[in-house]
C-alpha cells in the first residue's frame, strides 16, 4: 500500500507530469500519422530516454504506447488509413460513419471506449501483475526457459503472413541475441572482429532500423498515394443512447483485449480484430456492421487500448513481452539496468506503481486531448511525406548514434532497415524478430542453467510440472491451428 | 519458383552459413563450458530454423507473386548510403542538411524555397535539442 501511495505521489512531481503529458501528446500525434506506429515511435525515442532515469523513461514510453492506439483511430475514421495497425478494425465502421457525416460521433465514441478499455486494463494490471509475480517467484531456470519458449511460440500467432514465417523470424531474433561473448565461456560468437559487437548487438539501432528505416523504404514504395480527409465536424461525447448501445461491446472488448494482451507476443492489433468479430457476433444490429455501426468503433477501440495494460502484465511480472511495443519498452528497461521479473515487485515497487499511475493518467489525458483537439490532430495527416520522412531519417540517425556516439551503430540501423524491408517483401514481420532478440539471452541463460541443474540431461524437464505444462501449452498453441485446418479440410 | 520457396531457400542458406561459422568458435575445455559449449545453443536454434524453412519450402507453392519494387525505393536506399559516405566529408549536420534537401527533391518536392526552409527548420531543431540540449558530439566533417 505504501508503495502504491508512493507511486501515486510521483504523479505530483511536475517532471513526471510533464513527461506523461508529452508522451501522451506525442503518442496521439504519431498514432495519427499513417506509417509511424506506437512501436516505431518508442523505438525511435528509446535512446533519448536513457538520460531520464527509469521512472520517467518508462512513464514516457508507456504514455506513448497508451495514446498511440487512440491516435491511430483518428486517421482510421477520417482517412480510412489507420495511423497505427491496431486501429485497422476501427476503420471498418469508423470510415463509413465519417462518410455519413458522423465523424465527430465516431471519434467521441473512440475516445471514450479507448479510455474505458485502457483504464480497465490498468486496474487489472495493478492487481494481476503482483499476483503473477508472486506465482513466478518460485520459478527456477527450467520454468523460465519453458516460459520463454512459450513466449516465443506465441509469435506464431502474432499476425503477419504465416505462423512458420513468424517462427523463423523469432528464431533469427534469438540468433541475433547470441552475437557477442558467450556468458559461460567468454568465447566470442559472430563478432567478425568488430569491437562493439563483443558485448552483443545493441537493441536500439536494430529497433530503429527495423521499424523507422524499414517504414521509410516502404513509404518510398507508396509515394503518390494521396489521402483525402473526411469532413470532421465537432467531436462530441457519446449520447446516452450511444452509451447504452455500446455498453456491451465496450465491456466485452475490454475483457477480451486485456486477456489477449496478457498472452505473450499478441498485442493490440490481434485484440482489436478479435473484438470486432466478437462485437458483431453478440450485437443485435449485425446488419449495420461495415456500413457505419458505432459498436464497430467502440469494440475494437476498447480492445486495443485494453491490450496495452494487459501486455504490460507479463512484461513487468515475468520479463516476457506481451507485444512488440512492450518488447521495446522491455529493451528500454534493460538498457536502464532494470531487469523486469518477479523480483522487481519486492526490489523496486515504487517504479512499478509509478508505471501504473502514469498509465492511468495517460488514459485520462488522451480522453481530454482527443475530445478537445481531434480536429487539430487530424490535420497532421496532411504533412507531405517528402517533408516528414526525411526528418524521420535524420531523427533515426541521431537515435542510433547518440547512446554510444558511434557511427557503427548507424550502419547497424541502416542494415536492419534494409533487412526489415526485404523481410516484409517476403511476408516476414519484423515484430517476431524483435521479440526473439529481447528473449534470446533469457532463453540461452536459462537453458544452460537448467542443463547444469539436470546434469546435462534433457529428461530433467520431465520432473518439473510447471515447465511441462508450459511446454504442453506451447505444443497446443503451435499445433492447434494446423490440426483445426486439417479437420476442416476433411470431406 | 514461388516467393515462399525463394524465402525458404534463402533462410536455409543463411542458416547453413551461420552454422558453418560455429566451427570457427574458440574451443574451451569441457569443464569450463559445462558440456554445453558456446557453439551448442546457436546450432540448436539454427537446426530449428532449418526445420521451419523446410516446412515453408515443402508446401510453399502457394504465394502471391512479388510486385516490382519501384525505382524510387532503390534511389532512397542509395541516398541512405550516400548520406553515410557524406558524413566523413561534410560532418553529420552537413550530411543531414544535404539529405533532407536531396530526399525531399527525390520524392517529388519541386518548391526549392520550401525545401530549404523546412530543411533549415529541422536542422535548427536537431542542433538546438541534441547538440545544445543533450550535448551530443556529432561527427565533424573533413571541412568542419
Amino acid at each position: 500500500m505504501e508503495a502504491f501511495l508512493g507511486g501515486m505521489a510521483l504523479l505530483l512531481d511536475p517532471k513526471i507530469l510533464l513527461v506523461v503529458f508529452a508522451g501522451t501528446l506525442l503518442g496521439i500525434v504519431v498514432g495519427a500519422l499513417p506509417g509511424i506506429s506506437g512501436s516505431t515511435t518508442t523505438a525511435l525515442l528509446l535512446p533519448f530516454t536513457i538520460t531520464m532515469g527509469p521512472v520517467p523513461a518508462i512513464a514516457f514510453l508507456g504514455a506513448i504506447y497508451c495514446a498511440a492506439n487512440f491516435g491511430g483511430s483518428i486517421t482510421a475514421i477520417l482517412v480510412n488509413s489507420p495511423g497505427d495497425p491496431s486501429a485497422s478494425a476501427t476503420a471498418f465502421d469508423g470510415y463509413p460513419m465519417a462518410l455519413k457525416g458522423e465523424a465527430g460521433r465516431a471519434l467521441g465514441m473512440s475516445a471514450v471506449a479507448s479510455a474505458i478499455g485502457g483504464i480497465f486494463s490498468v486496474v487489472v494490471l495493478i492487481f494481476a501483475a503482483p499476483l503473477l509475480a508472486r506465482m513466478a517467484y518460485s520459478f527456477g531456470p527450467p520454468e523460465y526457459f519453458a516460459l520463454a519458449v512459450f513466449g516465443l511460440s506465441m509469435v506464431a500467432l502474432s499476425g503477419g503472413d504465416s505462423a512458420v514465417k513468424n517462427l523463423i523470424a523469432g528464431a533469427f531474433g534469438v540468433m541475433l541475441a547470441t552475437v557477442g561473448q558467450d556468458i559461460t565461456t567468454g568465447v566470442e560468437r559472430y563478432t567478425f572482429g568488430v569491437y562493439s559487437f563483443t558485448d552483443g548487438i545493441e537493441f536500439i539501432p536494430v529497433l530503429i532500423g527495423l521499424f523507422a528505416l524499414t517504414e521509410l523504404l516502404e513509404q518510398a514504395a507508396q509515394l503518390g498515394k494521396r489521402t483525402a480527409l473526411a469532413k470532421l465536424g465537432a467531436v462530441r461525447l457519446p449520447s446516452w443512447a450511444d452509451v447504452r448501445k455500446c455498453g456491451k461491446a465496450i465491456s466485452l472488448s475490454s475483457v477480451l483485449g486485456t486477456f489477449i494482451g496478457v498472452l505473450p507476443a499478441l498485442g493490440a492489433t490481434t485484440a482489436a480484430m478479435i473484438a470486432y468479430v466478437e462485437t458483431k457476433r453478440w450485437s443485435n444490429n449485425k446488419q449495420e456492421f461495415g456500413k457505419g455501426a458505432i459498436e464497430g468503433v467502440a469494440g475494437p477501440e476498447a480492445a486495443n487500448n485494453a491490450a496495452v495494460g494487459g501486455a504490460m502484465v507479463p512484461t513487468l511480472a515475468l520479463g516476457i513481452p506481451g507485444s512488440t511495443t512492450t518488447a521495446i519498452i522491455l529493451a528500454g528497461l534493460l538498457v536502464q539496468g532494470v531487469r523486469p521479473g518477479p523480483h522487481l515487485f519486492t526490489e523496486q515497487p515504487m517504479l512499478l506503481y509509478a508505471v501504473f499511475s502514469s498509465m492511468l493518467l495517460a488514459n485520462l489525458l488522451y480522453l481530454a486531448l482527443g475530445l478537445g483537439f481531434a480536429k487539430l490532430f487530424a490535420r497532421i495527416t496532411l504533412i507531405p511525406p517528402q517533408f516528414l520522412w526525411p526528418a524521420v531519417f535524420v531523427l533515426s540517425v541521431i537515435g542510433a548514434y547518440a547512446p554510444n556516439q558511434a557511427m557503427a551503430e548507424v550502419w547497424v540501423a541502416i542494415a536492419f532497415g534494409f533487412i526489415g524491408f526485404f523481410m516484409r517483401r517476403f511476408g516476414f514481420s519484423p515484430a517476431p524478430l524483435v521479440i526473439g532478440l529481447v528473449l534470446g539471452k533469457l532463453v540461452e541463460e536459462t537453458l544452460k542453467q537448467s542443463l547444469i541443474i539436470f546434469d546435462l540431461s534433457w529428461g530433467g524437464f520431465l520432473g518439473r510440472p510447471i515447465a511441462l505444462t508450459l511446454f504442453g501449452l506451447t505444443a497446443l498453441f503451435l499445433l492447434a491451428p494446423w490440426a483445426l485446418q486439417r479437420l476442416r479440410a476433411r470431406p | 519458383m514461388s516467393a515462399n520457396r525463394v524465402a525458404a531457400a534463402a533462410v536455409i542458406a543463411v542458416a547453413a552459413a551461420l552454422f558453418a561459422l560455429t566451427f570457427g568458435f574458440e574451443k574451451m575445455p569441457e569443464g569450463l563450458s559445462g558440456g554445453f559449449g558456446a557453439e551448442a545453443f546457436p546450432r540448436l536454434v539454427l537446426g530449428v530454423i532449418a526445420a521451419l524453412a523446410v516446412l515453408l519450402f515443402v508446401p510453399g507453392a502457394q504465394s502471391e507473386p512479388q510486385a516490382r519494387i519501384p525505382a524510387v525505393v532503390y534511389y532512397t536506399a542509395g541516398s541512405l548510403l550516400a548520406f553515410m559516405a557524406l558524413v566523413p566529408v561534410a560532418g553529420m549536420l552537413g550530411a543531414m542538411f544535404v539529405f533532407l534537401l536531396g530526399l525531399g527533391a527525390l520524392w517529388g518536392e519541386r518548391r526549392a524555397w520550401l525545401l530549404l526552409v523546412a530543411s533549415a527548420a529541422v536542422m535548427a531543431a536537431i542542433w538546438g535539442v541534441f547538440v545544445r540540449g543533450f550535448a551530443i558530439q556529432l561527427p565533424p566533417g573533413f571541412w568542419s
